[in-house]
């Protein structure tokens, strides 16, 4: 990656406008989306208004949690799961076509991701934050909000990663969708998906700081929370350091796929 | 008689077919079974936390949250184990696999179904089975209240797969949306019934039966009375037969895609 020129990049970036381009054409599963944040923002709001009736605490301003949910899920679902069509690459041979195209396998998939979240994310932004808007009739500070983007930004770009490496798993797996759904339900405990992290027991809050889930969704999230309990530029080094070592696993990984690959036929 | 014997009997064969084929795999149908199995456990521990917090959500308490979780699983479980093709009808419709079930003296929606099984419907089952049984509702007693409640769960599942999938026939390529009003429907049935009221609840029980997918089969296991069991039977076979209404009101203006494809 050190060694990216500017065509290295332009080059990449060519599949992320066709990932853009795609997208644009296949908006059915965007719509979902759009319709799942409708649903699940309004259940949630219902939840933390019967949890506030029992007096407990953290329910007190179940707007502001209603907006964290808001923000985790639109980190969340802005991310495209590419893990699907990298196993289909794999598993049908195709990959062996794109291992002699001059750009790179894994940067060009990552790319391809981005390109979606850049056509996604906007879109899912707009709809989550008029839905948490709708249900609670407040907004966070504007300040808040544009603090959050960036680091939401980030924090996606991380998870697109990760879908990465769980696609390269299918060099070795016949089906990597079980891998998906374990680190998925992992990630909506561990980083604090419906419920800040704050109200999980004490061992769970140490084991969710062993794991990059934490710096995905809840911390970024806990921003709009506005309780000044996160510090940015702390959050800004926690996402650098795991980045970075996502992007060592994903590069180790590919190293590994490409030792053991064998072709067959021509 | 004959002829509901045959059907039954062409319906085991099916489901032994479909098992034999998942277990060709086994390691494969051990993971995905397992890793479905786990992923509902740590789904739940959402629930878990939270009601560690606050004893009781507008009197429903942790335990009633395990039967509700327990039964949409397992219900759901069952579905995609013995008719696991409803989530591919949509797809089936569109691209002429229709053609080859048409020509065969079957019926042709059990045929559809039929088509596939999902191995992690089987973790699906076990963990259901595990939550409704940590809830302490599962005993002797209670056991055929529980069998009925999860094969009415899955019976209304299906029945609302064949309506979302059957669309199919009308609309052409509806998968996405079909699968999202799916996934709609699971979503509001593991959610406890009081947090919805007014027009929701009433949709709940109507046109998005997630009321007869979780929220009645929990309570005939929590509570059993005779109205509420009857109102769960009727309801699921009323959904059945409306879907099987109109499933055969798709296939009679079913044209065939004259797609050559491989069968079997």
């Amino acid at each position: 990656m050190c060694h990216m020129t500017l065509s290295d990049v332009a080059k990449h970036a060519a599949y992320a406008r066709i990932a853009i381009a795609q997208g644009r054409r296949e908006r059915g599963e965007l719509y979902g989306r759009m319709v799942f944040f409708v649903v699940i923002l309004g259940v949630f709001s219902s939840l933390w208004r019967a949890v506030g009736e029992t007096g407990l605490a953290i329910a007190a301003d179940p707007k502001a949690l209603v907006w964290y949910l808001a923000a985790t899920e639109w980190i969340l679902l802005s991310a495209p799961q590419i893990h699907i069509e990298i196993q289909e690459t794999i598993r049908r041979g195709d990959v062996v076509y794109r291992l002699g195209q001059p750009a790179s396998f894994v940067m060009a998939e990552f790319a391809a991701g981005m390109g979606a979240v850049a056509l996604r994310m906007p879109v899912l932004g707009a709809m989550a934050f008029a839905c948490a808007f709708g249900f609670t009739r407040w907004t966070p500070p504007l300040a808040t909000i544009a603090l959050f983007i960036p680091f939401a930004v980030a924090a996606v770009a991380m998870l697109v990663a990760l879908h990465l490496w769980i696609g390269m798993l299918a060099f070795w797996m016949q089906d990597v969708a079980p891998v998906f759904w374990l680190t998925q339900k992992l990630m909506f405990i561990f980083g604090g998906l419906m419920l800040p992290l704050t109200l999980y027991p004490a061992f769970m809050q140490r084991a969710a700081a062993l794991t990059p889930f934490p710096v995905m969704l809840f911390t970024p999230a806990s921003l709009m929370r506005g309780t000044g309990a996160v510090r940015p530029l702390i959050l800004a080094r926690d996402l650098v350091l795991w980045g970075a070592a996502m992007t060592a696993a994903v590069q180790w990984t590919y190293r590994r796929a490409m030792a053991g690959l064998t072709v067959n036929g021509g | 008689m004959i002829r509901l014997a045959n059907t039954l009997g062409f319906a085991r064969a099916l489901v032994a077919t479909n098992i034999k084929a998942s277990l060709a795999l086994r390691g494969a149908f051990v993971v995905q079974a397992l890793f479905m199995a786990l992923n509902n456990v740590t789904f739940f521990v959402f629930w878990w936390v939270l009601m560690q917090r606050t004893p009781s959500l507008r009197g429903w308490r942790l335990a009633d949250i395990q039967v509700l979780f327990g039964v949409v699983a397992a219900g759901y479980g069952l579905t995609v184990t013995l008719a696991g093709g409803v989530r591919y009808l949509g797809q089936a419709i569109e691209e002429g696999v229709l053609d080859t079930l048409l020509t065969q003296p079957r019926p042709v929606l059990l045929h559809a179904l039929g088509l596939r099984l999902q191995p992690s419907g089987f973790g699906d089952m076990l963990s259901g089975l595990l939550f409704i049984a940590w809830s302490g509702q599962l005993s002797w007693r209670t056991a055929p209240a529980v069998v009925l409640a999860v094969v009415a769960s899955a019976l209304v599942i299906v029945a609302c797969g064949i309506v979302f999938f059957g669309l199919a026939f009308w609309l052409g390529r509806v998968d996405t949306a079909a699968r999202q009003l799916w996934e709609l429907l699971l979503t509001f049935s593991l959610y406890p019934e009081p947090l919805f009221g007014g027009a929701l609840r009433f949709a709940l029980f109507t046109v998005l039966p997630a009321g007869f997918v979780g929220y009645l089969p929990a309570r005939v296991i929590r509570s059993p009375s005779l109205p509420d069991m009857l109102m769960l039977v009727v309801g699921a076979l009323l959904y059945l037969v409306f879907a099987v209404q109109v499933f055969q009101a798709g296939l009679r203006r079913y044209a065939s895609g004259s797609r050559f494809t491989t069968f079997g």
